[in-house]
């Protein structure tokens, strides 16, 4: 269950103002942040439009006034305790001031992550497996996944599928997508150049940051074809 | 024949843009004022700069005035008070005191232009501790502090670092009969809060408020950039009292959006006080017998599309003697009572 978000007190009280502010002023330094944040009427407009306030005690609005205010206290504690509950659909880009809520969290987000925020490790930890999916093959949801145990809610026909999944993904006409172990066919010079971008944009850095684990095993699979086509490349 | 000159009492802004199109269209204009300088409560009062565009303010009445001064159209009488009336539209006999003696001016119709004087936050907002704390002053405080250039507690002498406004003080309170909103002081609040953040570039700035109103071009004149640029604090939320807390003032609240009480502690406070009639306005209501409104100021007889006609045929009144003004609506109006003192007393000639 989600957890009420507590603003009412300083909750992270024995962490240094020092840090607060350091860890404030590296979101203004974002070259993004002029672009994303004026000031905040506090209207709600945001709030309003956006989802995931709908499920949980999450407001943009918060985010936005708490680092119009500047108050680097509040913005500690929404950097730890709210930032991750939101869905990044941008449904708050609609605000009369040009701020982006969405993108304010964005930068917050990749700060905590930066920074390696243990509660930035604790709401990526479900995400492993994703992020290995991803940053391994280049494509996200796979055929493979589709499996009934892993989707109980989809009803019986899920087992039919899953049996059946080769056939099945020959039956769709583009030939890219007869794959079963990824989306669709990632082409080797396609994967090759994503994991050059990801090793020299320092995403690989953020990986090692937050998740060791996660980080060695994607370094041994990268290395590796990166080896074969060609590239020395030493990570970190 | 109706006596073509035109009275205007008061030479703040409103009176002197009477004045000045009175003259302007070739009649002859009687600018009364009491005091022994024109400019009105932004002269007296020592304004830093106007709102909304941080102009400063010597060089802006400065240039409002120009027009009147050695004009053979305009007599100024200064140190004049004015103390009884009689006669109709196109034969008024005003009388008055100027320098301690009897004067009269026959004239064909009155323009009022007395204006309005600040709340005294000390009246019945005690619990905002005006009379008791050094620091804790008014708008007006404030101004003469920025004229100087420089802004500091009043207390000690020494930089602040941390100042709040609150807004609203005298106005829209039903408690205080006072339940109009004065119009100017958010403005004023806004615009007070760059210069001193321009002054200091670290202080925080605060402003409390039941809600921002910033009517027009004074939103992103002012508003905005006090917010965007000078990262001003806006919160909504009144101060409930303040007091004091070792050599700081405390100002106790809520912090409405973000849903929890508030008790910060400030160097400086400034109360945004409001408008209200000024004893100039009473006295002229009496003496040309104007009807007033609950709230003391001079009710004019058009609703919103005649801003200046009174009850009385040849008074008009003008800017902030009719309730709050900004200087943009003083001046207007100003120049629509000459147009209109001077259209009524022109219909006279006219065979009807």
């Amino acid at each position: 269950m989600p957890q009420a978000l507590d603003i009412r007190q300083n909750k992270y009280s024995d962490v240094s103002q020092e840090e607060k502010d350091r860890l404030f002023q590296e979101c203004k330094d974002d070259e993004r942040w002029s672009h994303i944040l004026y000031g905040c009427y506090e209207c709600g407009i945001c709030v309003a439009a956006c989802p995931s306030a709908r499920f949980y005690d999450f407001s943009p609005r918060l985010i936005a006034q708490a680092v119009a205010r500047e108050d680097t206290d509040l913005v500690y504690t929404l950097m730890n305790d709210s930032v991750w509950d939101c869905s990044q659909c941008f449904s708050c880009d609609r605000c009369p001031r040009g701020n982006s809520p969405g993108q304010i969290i964005t930068v917050m987000r990749e700060v905590a992550v930066k920074n390696g925020l243990n509660t930035a490790k604790e709401a990526l930890e479900g995400y492993g497996r994703i992020i290995y999916k991803i940053m391994s093959t280049g494509s996200q949801v796979s055929p493979d996944m589709l499996q009934p145990n892993a989707f109980p809610d989809w009803g019986h026909h899920v087992h039919e599928i899953a049996d059946n999944l080769e056939v099945w993904r020959k039956a769709l006409p583009p030939e890219t997508l007869h794959t079963i172990e990824t989306g669709w066919k990632v082409d080797e010079k396609t994967i090759i150049e994503l994991y050059l971008i990801w090793h020299m944009t320092g995403v690989m850095d953020l990986i090692l940051g937050i998740d060791e684990g996660l980080h060695m095993i994607l370094v041994d699979v990268m290395e590796e074809r990166l080896e074969e086509a060609g590239y020395d490349i030493e990570f970190d | 024949m109706a006596n073509e000159s035109v009275l205007i009492i008061g030479g703040g802004p409103a009176g002197i843009e009477a004045a000045k199109g009175i003259a302007g269209l070739g009649y002859k204009a009687i600018l009364v004022e009491k005091r022994d300088r024109l400019g009105g409560t932004p002269d007296e009062e020592k304004y830093a700069a106007l709102t909304p565009d941080l102009r400063d303010t010597q060089e802006a009445l400065g240039d409002l005035m120009d027009p009147i001064k050695n004009n053979p159209l305009v007599e100024i009488h200064y140190n004049t008070l004015v103390t009884g009336s009689s006669g109709q539209l196109g034969d008024f006999k005003v009388k008055a005191i100027e320098m301690g003696k009897e004067v009269e001016f026959h004239v064909g119709a009155v323009i009022v232009a007395t204006g309005f004087k600040h709340f005294d936050p000390g009246r019945e907002t005690q619990k905002y501790s005006y009379y008791e704390l050094d620091d804790v002053i008014t708008l007006t405080d404030a101004e003469k502090m920025l004229s100087e250039h420089k802004f500091v507690r009043p207390s000690n002498g020494e930089k602040p670092k941390r100042v709040c406004f609150i807004q609203c003080v005298g106005s829209r309170d039903r408690r205080l009969g006072n339940e109009y909103c004065s119009k100017v002081c958010c403005g004023i609040s806004s615009k007070q809060s760059i210069e001193i953040k321009k002054l200091l570039p670290d202080c925080k700035v605060y402003i409390f408020y039941i809600d921002m109103r910033m009517y027009g071009y004074w939103e992103n004149e002012i508003y905005w950039p006090a917010q965007e640029k000078y990262n001003v604090n806006y919160i909504k939320g009144m101060a409930t009292e303040i007091v004091k807390k070792g050599d700081k003032v405390l100002v106790k609240g809520e912090d409405t959006t973000l849903r929890r009480p508030m008790e910060v502690e400030m160097d400086v406070v400034i109360l945004a006080v409001g408008m209200e009639p000024s004893d100039g306005t009473t006295q002229m209501a009496d003496i040309f017998g104007l009807q007033k409104n609950k709230y003391g100021f001079i009710e004019t007889t058009g609703g919103c599309l005649d801003t200046v006609s009174t009850n009385v045929p040849g008074v008009y009144a003008a800017g902030a003697t009719t309730g709050p003004a900004d200087l943009e609506d003083s001046v207007s109006a100003g120049g629509l009572a000459a147009m209109k003192a001077l259209s009524a007393i022109r219909a006279l000639a006219v065979p009807a």
